[in-house]
């Protein structure tokens, strides 16, 4: 399957189920609320060793927020709803109420609680006040600049992780390109994250490793520095830059919406951009419940 | 599901408790089985289709009970209720929705002492006058309201919301005195005058005064650092109750803690 003369492989990414959370960040101003969010969903990118994938969503104006503050939504997802809760703690506790201005909120209606202020309150030293209005619980937290207002819970919600797009380039200037071009196609879509830097990954990952330590090692067949050296390879000649681009999103049809606007925006580039193929990631099908189709969703357009 | 349209006959010459007057527990009976639903009538019991006629209300979502008529000397009506809408057209006694779990109740007219005491759900509005001690604890316990939402829409009496504990109490009219004394948590919004000693020995909980400015003991302590986001929340969801708690968010907020001669977490809250 060709379109605009990039190859779209027969093959299909693999992604898992994952407990996610969408907690909503405002602050005085958009500034602050950036600031928060940066820092709440830094080192972020991978479950393996970051303890849970994070971004931000998007921008929230403040029509859309509880508190009629400029915001942000921030997407957290980990391996397990006791994992994501660790982490929704440390990050909202060292990132958010440390940040002029704050306040957080659950993001999702509907789901399992977890913890967000709910142990966050005994910051206040005994002086925090629990506040129930409209049936939800805030916690009030005196802080230097005021108070730091948290609801008590966040719904935790079974999301995907790890849809993920390879683009396969001419060079490194293309397939930034084709990437960057993609993320930002990609993040108009509602409930996913690219937790990457920049949205992208060079350094793609497979399962496991010659060395008994490490569960996971570099995608030696995407490398273009093993063209005939590797035996698993994938590339030919003509590739000399790969990029990633992983997905989390709330729901499967959300992951597939992103993944249907990046394979969009990068085939807009085409061939003459220097987009040649389009790939996917996955262990065989055996690993992940969820299988993302790549010729299915470039056929069904973005 | 249906319900029942009750209009009473003629006002009784004795009190009478109504806690019978439940829209579920009545919605299943048959026209023979709710006429002999008994009342309580001091020692005595009276069925109800001796006081009221009875008309069948087909269709109703959730169970419905309209009781019509001058109700004045009828008690607990709503007590303990936990689902169904009750409407009360005319003025009720003591007790109304008292100890409600869920549900709506509705008082058109006037309600006497003691509404929504010891409520735990559920929504009680009163169109006219509640008397003294609404909202507040039943007699011997510790703890007075502690959930749901109560609406007066005249005025209320004495020791409004004393001792209560959780919920929100909207009063569009006046109060009396000693408005949210004891209060331990809950909202409690004015948008009339308040008597004397507004949140009298207040432990926690907010009091809103969308109207005048009350006078403030001096063991309440002025606050000057913001609660803006705090202030948000709360006016915006008592934005829904509308009139002069609509825009209750694009004003500024004065604050007063208190009450400190007891843990002063308590707060008055003062838009100017």
């Amino acid at each position: 399957m060709q379109i605009n003369q990039v190859a779209i492989d027969d093959t299909f990414a693999e992604a898992f189920a994952m407990k996610a959370t969408r907690i909503v960040v405002t602050a005085h101003d958009p500034r602050w609320a950036m600031h928060a969010g940066v820092s709440a969903t830094g080192f972020a990118t991978s479950v393996i060793a970051c303890g849970c994938e994070a971004g931000i969503e998007r921008m929230l104006e403040p029509h859309e927020t509880p508190d009629g503050r400029p915001g942000v939504a921030l997407l957290l997802f980990a391996t397990s709803g006791k994992e994501l809760a660790r982490q929704i703690e440390r990050r909202v506790g060292q990132c958010v109420l440390t940040c002029p201005t704050t306040a957080a909120y659950a993001g999702l209606a509907d789901g399992e609680a977890v913890a967000l202020g709910r142990n966050l309150r005994f910051f206040g030293d005994g002086w925090q006040a629990s506040k129930v209005i409209g049936g939800v619980r805030y916690w009030r937290v005196p802080v230097m600049d005021g108070e730091f207002v948290v609801q008590e819970t966040t719904p935790v919600v079974k999301g995907v992780g790890g849809g993920n797009l390879l683009l396969l380039c001419t060079g490194t200037d293309e397939a930034l390109a084709a990437a960057e071009a993609a993320v930002v196609a990609m993040r108009r879509v509602p409930g996913v994250i690219m937790p990457f830097p920049g949205g992208v990954v060079r350094s793609g990952s497979k399962v496991g490793s010659k060395y008994a330590s490490l569960i996971a090692s570099t995608n030696d067949a995407f490398c273009p520095s093993l063209i005939r050296l590797a035996p698993r390879s994938e590339l030919d000649d003509a590739v000399r830059c790969v990029l990633e681009i992983v997905i989390d999103g709330l729901t499967e049809a959300a992951v597939a919406q992103a993944m249907r606007a990046g394979i969009a925006a990068a085939v807009t580039r085409g061939a003459a951009g220097g987009v040649l193929r389009i790939s996917a990631g996955n262990y065989g099908g055996k690993l992940g419940p969820f299988h993302f189709h790549l010729r299915q969703l470039a056929g069904a357009g973005p | 599901m249906s319900g029942w349209r009750l209009r009473l006959r003629a006002p009784p010459r004795l009190r009478i408790d109504a806690r019978a007057l439940q829209p579920a527990a009545l919605a299943g009976l048959a026209r023979g089985e709710a006429e002999r639903v008994a009342l309580r009538q001091g020692r005595d019991a009276v069925p109800l289709a001796e006081l009221f006629d009875l008309e069948r209300i087909e269709d109703a979502a959730p169970p419905q009970l309209v009781v019509e008529g001058d109700l004045s000397r009828f008690d607990h009506l709503g007590w303990c209720m936990s689902e169904g809408e009750l409407q009360l057209r005319g003025p009720v006694g003591d007790y109304a929705g008292a100890g409600m779990s869920g549900g709506r109740v509705t008082v058109t007219g006037n309600a006497a002492d003691l509404a929504g005491c010891a409520m735990r759900g559920g929504r009680l509005e009163v169109h006219g006058d509640v008397g003294d001690l609404a909202a507040t604890a039943l007699p011997g316990e510790m703890d007075g309201m502690r959930g749901g939402t109560f609406a007066v829409r005249g005025n209320a009496g004495a020791r409004l919301a004393d001792r209560m504990r959780r919920g929100t109490v909207v009063v569009f009219g006046d109060a009396g005195d000693f408005m949210a004394s004891r209060m331990v948590a809950g909202t409690v919004a004015l948008a009339g005058r308040c008597g004397t000693h507004p949140g009298w020995g207040m432990r926690r909980g907010s009091i809103v005064f969308a109207g005048p400015a009350p006078t403030v003991a001096p063991t309440f302590a002025p606050l000057h650092s913001s609660a803006d986001v705090f202030w948000q929340l709360l006016a915006r969801d008592l934005a829904q109750f509308g009139g002069p708690f609509a825009s209750l968010a694009r004003r500024r907020l004065r604050r007063f803690a208190g009450d400190l001669a007891v843990l002063g977490k308590g707060e008055l809250l003062v838009p100017e």
